[in-house]
């Protein structure tokens, strides 16, 4: 629980039951300006401590406006969202960087230093929230051989392929033992085959217990790995099942 | 397995003074030309600022040593008789606004110039030869009555000419004054150019890591550490911008010294190098470097959000 104290901070104690809730969305409603539509209306869900969830729902359903609230890259427009049991709409901004810390996030378009090595990139990502030489130089390697890349730590990303690529940005996303993963559309730019793969990289970081929650388009996948899906359309919430498939019925 | 890069450095980001220092650098290295232009822009700026400073402190120190110094002197007419001359030391001691009256012969006068050229006079040492007029030398009880007393003492009987140093003093503050001014506006207008290029190089160093600090603020980097490099490099162009006008002023003025001294310019009694550079100093590191972290704070605002 060593994240979370350093979330909270010395000062305050951790509740036991509230370490099981990771997110906990109650009506939470997003609009992007001041007229126009609900990008999320009235959204209500509980992800525990461990859990595998897919965001699935047509383009414009509003997955990635919910990742970005989870991540506090926008504040809602009404509702809650606790992250950690914190109110994330509330987090002072000073407070951001350390919640950040305890999310590893996966992007679509990778979002990596195209100029740097493969090791480069998830030592920065350690780097910059003040880890130390020697944690960095044990960790880097060891993260990289968790995504399979070990042999290519040297590399630099414009010389991987694109399935190299997300393996990095996953071996980023878990350099700093986050509590949770955030993906959005982590197999966008992948072909099937790839896709599966770092899926299923994704999962097994899961089965390590860490919270994984991915919004994807990619339906074989979330058929074929019968986790909780909530299905979104419209920025509501309209279907939430445990070994969910993509389409209802 | 170690993380060395292909290169063969030791880990690029293996802590993050060294990364921030590196960056810094870096950023510097890549705009190069805009760097030496704001850094350039600052330089000019401080540099007239240092002299302005260095002559306004010498006129100040000029005009405090001419007041302590005799204010008035009243040469004597040559052909003046004694009992006119010994008539216009009393009323010039019963004069209210005067508070000290003293008599100065030809002879004293010549023994002074025989000081300060050096024994060059050789010839000029008995009293018929003598070309120079005995004189009183007064100092008033208010300075700025000085003009006003000197045009009525003109009045006297017995008054050759009345000079006082004052005058040229005022000149000179009139003229210093002018150019203070013009030269004022002009660094306030430099300043404000300085500023501007500062932040506009940064902003190309920031536009350049976008990339790069879009990332660490996901992956939860702290606004003060995405900061640093921007901040240095402001810094670094202003302190740059400060330090040589400071070497340069200091050449200045110690070749200012020696010129006054060779030419003899006795009324240039300068104040010493080190005084006067330590004050400019005392002045200048903190602007330059005030507007180097200015121009930086302009750069970075919108782009810490996310
Ligand atoms: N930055 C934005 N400004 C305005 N509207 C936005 C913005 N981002 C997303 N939207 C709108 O919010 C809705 C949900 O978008 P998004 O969350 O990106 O959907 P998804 O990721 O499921 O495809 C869409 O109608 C989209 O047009
Ligand atoms: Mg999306």
């Amino acid at each position: 629980m060593l994240y979370l104290k350093r979330f909270f901070g010395s000062c305050c104690r951790v509740r036991t039951e509230r370490l099981g809730c990771m997110v906990e969305a109650k009506n939470l409603s997003m609009k992007y300006g001041r007229g126009g539509q609900y990008a999320l209306d009235d959204v209500s869900f509980f992800i525990d401590r461990g859990e595998f969830v897919f965001f699935v729902g047509s383009s414009g359903a509003g997955k990635s406006t919910l990742l970005k609230l989870i991540i506090r890259e926008l504040r809602p427009t009404d509702g809650v969202l606790k992250v950690f049991g914190r109110n994330v709409g509330r987090l002072p901004r000073h407070r951001l960087p350390y919640l950040r810390r305890n999310i590893g996030m996966v992007f679509q378009d990778f979002r990596l230093m195209d100029e740097r090595s493969a090791a480069e990139n998830v030592a920065f990502a350690m780097m910059v929230t003040g880890a130390s030489r020697r944690e960095i130089r044990r960790r880097v390697p060891h993260v990289l051989g968790l995504v399979g890349l070990q042999d290519k730590a040297k590399s630099r990303i414009c010389d991987l392929s694109g399935g190299e690529q997300q393996r990095v940005g996953v071996a980023r996303a878990i350099a700093n033992r986050p509590a949770m993963i955030v993906a959005d559309e982590p197999t966008g730019n992948l072909d099937p085959g790839t896709s599966l793969d770092i899926m299923n990289l994704l999962r097994s970081i899961n089965l390590r217990g860490t919270t994984v929650l991915v919004a994807t388009h990619n339906r074989e996948i979330v058929d074929l790995f019968k986790k909780r899906v909530i299905y979104l359309e419209n920025g509501k919430v309209v279907r939430d099942e445990q070994k969910g498939i993509y389409t209802g019925v | 397995m170690s993380v060395t890069s292909k290169r063969g450095f030791t880990p690029v980001f293996s802590s993050g003074i060294f990364y921030i220092i590196g960056e810094t650098l870096k950023g510097l290295y890549r705009n190069r030309w805009m760097c030496l232009t704001s850094t350039g822009v600052v330089v000019v700026t401080l540099l007239m600022l240092g002299l302005f400073m260095l002559i306004n402190m010498n006129v100040g120190h000029i005009t405090e040593t001419v007041k302590e110094q005799v204010e008035i002197v009243v040469y004597i007419d040559e052909y003046a008789s004694q009992a006119t001359v010994d008539d216009l030391k009393q009323r010039l001691q019963a004069h209210s606004g005067l508070r000290e009256v003293r008599y100065v012969s030809s002879t004293e006068h010549m023994d002074r110039l025989q000081k300060q050229l050096g024994g060059m006079l050789e010839g000029y040492d008995s009293m018929e030869d003598n070309p120079l007029l005995a004189s009183f030398e007064l100092r008033t009880n208010v300075p700025e009555d000085v003009p006003s007393i000197a045009l009525e003492l003109e009045t006297y009987p017995g008054v050759a000419t009345v000079f006082y140093g004052q005058g040229y003093v005022e000149d000179l503050f009139a003229v210093t004054g002018v150019i203070q001014i013009v030269g004022l506006s002009l660094m306030v207008g430099l300043a404000i150019t300085a500023v501007f290029l500062i932040s506009h190089t940064i902003k190309l160093t920031v536009m350049m890591r976008k990339r790069e600090i879009t990332i660490m603020k996901y992956v939860g980097a702290t606004n003060w550490f995405i900061r640093w490099p921007f901040l240095l490099e402001g810094l670094l162009m202003g302190f740059t911008g400060a330090a040589l006008p400071l070497v340069a002023l200091y050449f200045i003025y110690e070749y200012a010294i020696e010129w006054a001294a060779v030419n003899n310019l006795l009324f240039l009694t300068l104040l010493p190098l080190q005084v006067v550079i330590y004050e400019v100093a005392k002045y200048l590191v903190p602007l330059g470097t005030g507007l180097g972290i200015l121009g930086s704070s302009f750069s970075m605002g919108r782009f810490l959000k996310v």
